[in-house]
Parts: structure tokens; sequence; C-alpha cells
């Protein structure tokens, strides 16, 4: 560095693991790979879920997270949750306690998986997670923001990340940040000018989170929209990768 | 410490330094605020040179938000006075709109040549409920092949598509550089951009986008070559941090970087 900022501890919030349907030639599929490039970036680790549990089965596809998880401990684990009444996972206040006990998270993909979040659906598992103090991952396209306001609504103690926002959304974030302070935006595709210098002075840097999205999308930009920030370099640190552990219950 | 001198393009991006080694134009950027969405500072001019500073960006090519909507008169009006106040820092596009009468905007045209110059146009077709084959774009066709112009659009939207709407437009008017703008918004659309690079070699790829996805450049430049590939970033429609990062960090060689972050722009619209 030529001036004296530190150098930044930067965890991902969002990658993914495993194979999946419709690779292009220059994207990976092997974990190796995501390593290589959190490598090459200078990425500590971070969360990532299994591609078999988003396409495939939640159950199978959580089981091959561990054994990548067992295998790399610079991944993180993102389990991917079910509403509970069909009883495909442990029961959820069961399952929330292992992702406790394992250090991870929760992601949700309720269009994907043809289910509600409505609280008769969802209610007991968004319980459980906030009961056990699981953060719950969830990409703006699986949901909108009147479910987002409806689940932190019924469920104030939750903490709600939402991933793969884009630019058009502070109309909508700002009146559920200002309601709502266990709502949290990945800082990556939310792209709105000068938006992570918004919402740091809005809301505070502790609502926004580093993530890439591999390797569906580059590491370069969401880096940069959090390196060349006009905030302080405690904000900056905060956002790279801080907010993430904090969420987990790890030391920032 | 390490010398900025020994710093790496990527690097700079991950430590957020501007890059001042380097001649860099954001050779797709908007102005002022949008019905849409909030834009912070209205987009305004000041605010759009504060963070060219911070990123090293040494100039903006720019067609306002009003210009690509409801006015293309007064935007056009605003953005040459912005270069007026941040000379050289922002360089106007003159934008058209083919819904309003040829005289009028043969006028527009005229008026601009007179008035501070043209650099090129930009045209949004989209926005303006139409296609690149409309009449009414005629008079700054003509222009710009009269001029040995480039004109960046949206969209080289029409019947047939766009390597038949281009075909068509580089047939008439030979001396036009055609830019198509967001030709990395995702795959399919990459490589549809790369089919209309092959098509006419008259057409340059703009980087313009918001989900930038992973080696989605380096395949680009490998297709094409990154002479005919332009970085730009919609800012203040977007944030521009992502997009120089995108391309800090891409696994390109330091003189493709150069060649899309600034000389390509500087050798199509003739910036001194």
């Amino acid at each position: 560095m030529t001036d004296s900022s530190p150098a930044l501890r930067w965890i991902d919030c969002n990658a993914r693991v495993g194979r999946w349907s419709t690779p292009q030639p220059e994207q990976f599929t092997e974990t190796e790979s995501l390593l290589a490039e959190w490598d090459r970036a200078g990425i500590e680790g971070g969360l990532a879920y299994h591609a078999s549990a988003w396409e495939w089965s939640p159950a199978e596809g959580n089981r091959m997270l561990l054994d990548e998880v067992a295998a790399n401990e610079r991944i993180r684990p993102c389990f991917v949750a079910l509403p509970p009444a069909t009883e495909e996972l442990a029961p959820a206040l069961e399952f929330a306690r292992q992702v406790k006990a394992a250090g991870g998270a929760v992601r949700i993909f309720p269009k994907k998986h043809a289910w509600s979040v409505g609280e008769w659906c969802a209610g007991p598992l968004f319980d459980a997670l906030a009961c056990a103090n699981v953060p719950l991952l969830v990409d703006i396209k699986e949901v909108g923001w009147d479910a987002i306001a409806g689940i932190l609504a019924c469920h104030p103690r939750l903490s709600l990340l939402v991933l793969e926002t884009f630019y058009r959304i502070d109309r909508s974030v700002y009146p559920l940040m200002e309601r709502h302070p266990n709502l949290y935006l990945e800082a990556n595709t939310y792209g709105a000018f000068m938006g992570v210098e918004g919402i740091c002075e809005r809301f505070g840097a502790e609502r926004l989170v580093f993530g890439t999205a591999l390797p569906e999308l580059e590491t370069g930009g969401p880096m940069a929209l959090v390196a060349y920030a006009d905030v302080s370099d405690e904000d900056k640190a905060k956002i790279a990768g801080g907010n993430l552990l904090r969420l987990l219950g790890e030391r920032e | 410490m390490e010398s900025e001198a020994s710093m790496s393009l990527m690097d700079h991006a991950v430590a957020g330094m501007p890059v001042d080694s380097l001649f860099i134009c954001d050779a797709h950027t908007h102005m002022g605020p949008y019905f849409n969405f909030l834009v912070r500072e209205e987009g305004s001019p000041a605010a759009m040179v504060r963070m060219m500073d911070r990123l090293g960006i040494d100039a903006s090519i720019v067609s306002p938000h009003l210009a690509i909507v409801g006015d293309y008169r007064m935007g056009n009006q605003h953005v040459y006075e912005a270069a007026e106040q941040f000379p050289g820092r922002i360089i106007p596009f003159v934008v058209v709109n083919p819904n309003y009468p040829r005289a009028e905007v043969e006028a527009e045209v005229a008026h601009w040549h007179e008035h501070g110059g043209i650099v090129a146009f930009k045209f949004h077709s989209s926005l303006h409920g139409t296609d690149c084959l409309n009449e009414g774009y005629a008079p700054a066709y003509e222009y710009a092949n009269e001029h040995s112009l480039a004109i960046l659009s949206h969209a080289w939207n029409g019947e047939g598509g766009a390597i038949k709407v281009v075909g068509k437009l580089a047939e008439r008017y030979p001396n036009v550089q055609f830019v198509n703008a967001h030709s990395a918004s995702g795959w399919p659309v990459i490589e549809a951009s790369i089919a209309l690079a092959e098509s006419c070699d008259r057409v340059w790829l703009d980087l313009t986008g918001s989900r930038l996805v992973y080696r989605g450049v380096e395949r680009m430049v490998a297709r094409v070559g990154a002479h005919r590939i332009l970085w730009g970033t919609d800012s203040p429609f977007i944030d521009p941090r992502p997009g120089l990062g995108r391309l800090l960090c891409a696994e390109l060689s330091d003189d493709d970087k150069r060649s899309i972050l600034g000389l390509n722009a500087k050798e199509l619209y003739r910036l001194t």
C-alpha cells in the first residue's frame, strides 16, 4: 500500500460450490478453483452453498456441502433451508441449531423451490433461525421487497441479508432499513451511485456485507465498490468482512 | 509500504487507489436525476467529477438522463454547460430524439456543430420508443457520416435484429463507427455482441452493465480483441466502481486494459 490504509480482511458472503446445469466455459465447477480465485483476489474465505442444494435436493446438497467444509476450512457452510411441514430437513429448531453449531448461515430459494415465505408456510423456519441466531440469506429475485417487509415484521430478531440486489432499490430499501435494524444488503450488485456512502451515512456501515456471487459474477467489481468507497477505513473493514463475521457469531 | 509504480492494476482496485498512471475515459455515462430511482446528489456534474477524481478517471463522455427521456434538447444544453464547467473532464454526446420533426433535429445538430462541436452521438432508441432504422435519426447519421464520427446506441434494434440493422446502416453510412452499449450484460448478450462485432469491423463493444459475469470480458477480448472494446460504466445511472474494479482485476494483459480503459476511446472519439 502507498498510504496508511490497512489492508482489508475480505470475507465473501455469497459463493457457491459444486456442479450445476449451465456452466459457461470460463466458469469453474471445482472447489479448488473457487479457492484459487479467492487467493488471486486476496479473499480469506467465506460462506458457500452447494449447487446441488439449489438445483437438485436441499437435503443431499447440504450433506455434500458438509464434505466440502470438512475438506476446506476456508469455506463456511451456507445451508439451504425449506419450510418444515414436508419434513425434508431436520425439524426447524434442530436444523437451526445444527447450522449454528457449524458456524454457518441459511439461504433460501422460495421461488425456485416453490414455497411461500408467508407465515402459514415458513413462519416456523424463520422463528427457529431467529431463536438460534442464525442469519438468513436470500436473493432478492427469489422474494421481493413486500415479502422481505413481511418476514422482518413478523421476525424482528431475525438477521436477514438480501443478496444480488441492483441499483434501483433505494426507494424500497431505505424505508425497510429505517424500520428493521436487522436488515442487511450484500455490497456487490447494489450499484446505486454513491449507494455505499448513502447506506453508511443513513444507517451505518454495519448494514452492508461484501460478497462476490462466484462463480456467476466476478470479484473485482464488488471489491472495488468497497475499496473505493468514501467512508472510513473502519467502515470498509466492517463491510469487507467484519459484519459477516459478527453475523456468524465470530470475532471480527 | 509498496510503491505505486510496483503495484499492479489489480492492486490499485483492491486497495481503492486511483490509477493515475493511465489515461482512463469512461466512454458511456449519463448525468442528472432519473425518474425510476434515487441518484444521489442528483447525479450532478460536480458529484460525477468528484467520483472521477476518486477513481483516477480523466474524462467521461456524457448524455444526460433528461436527454434520453423527455427533452433531448434541454439535456444537450445541460451537458454542454457541464463541459464548460469541467473542460476536458466532461465531454458531451449529442442526443437526438427521432420522434421530433426532422427540421428540429437538423437544427439541434447544426446548433451544436456551431456551439462547441460534436464529438459523437448517443441514441437511446429503447427509451425513445423506436428503433435505429427510424428515419428521424437521419440528420445524426448523415452528420456522423460526413464527419466520420461514432454513434453509441443503447441497442442497435430494428427489424431483423442488430446484425441486419448495423449491416444496413454500415452500407448506407460508410464512415460511421457503431458502438454497441451494454455488450457484457450476461452471457447471451456477450455472445450476441461478439457476433455483432464479428459481422462488421466498424462495431465497437461497450462494457457498461450492471451484472458483471465471471470472465465475461476475458471472453470478449479473446474473441474480438481488446482494440474494439470500450470501457464505460453508465455512471451515475450505476455506480462506476464495480465496472472499474472488474476491468482492473480482469485476467488480461496491462496493455489490453490500457486500451480498453482509455486508449480506444481516445482514438475513436479523437480526444486530446
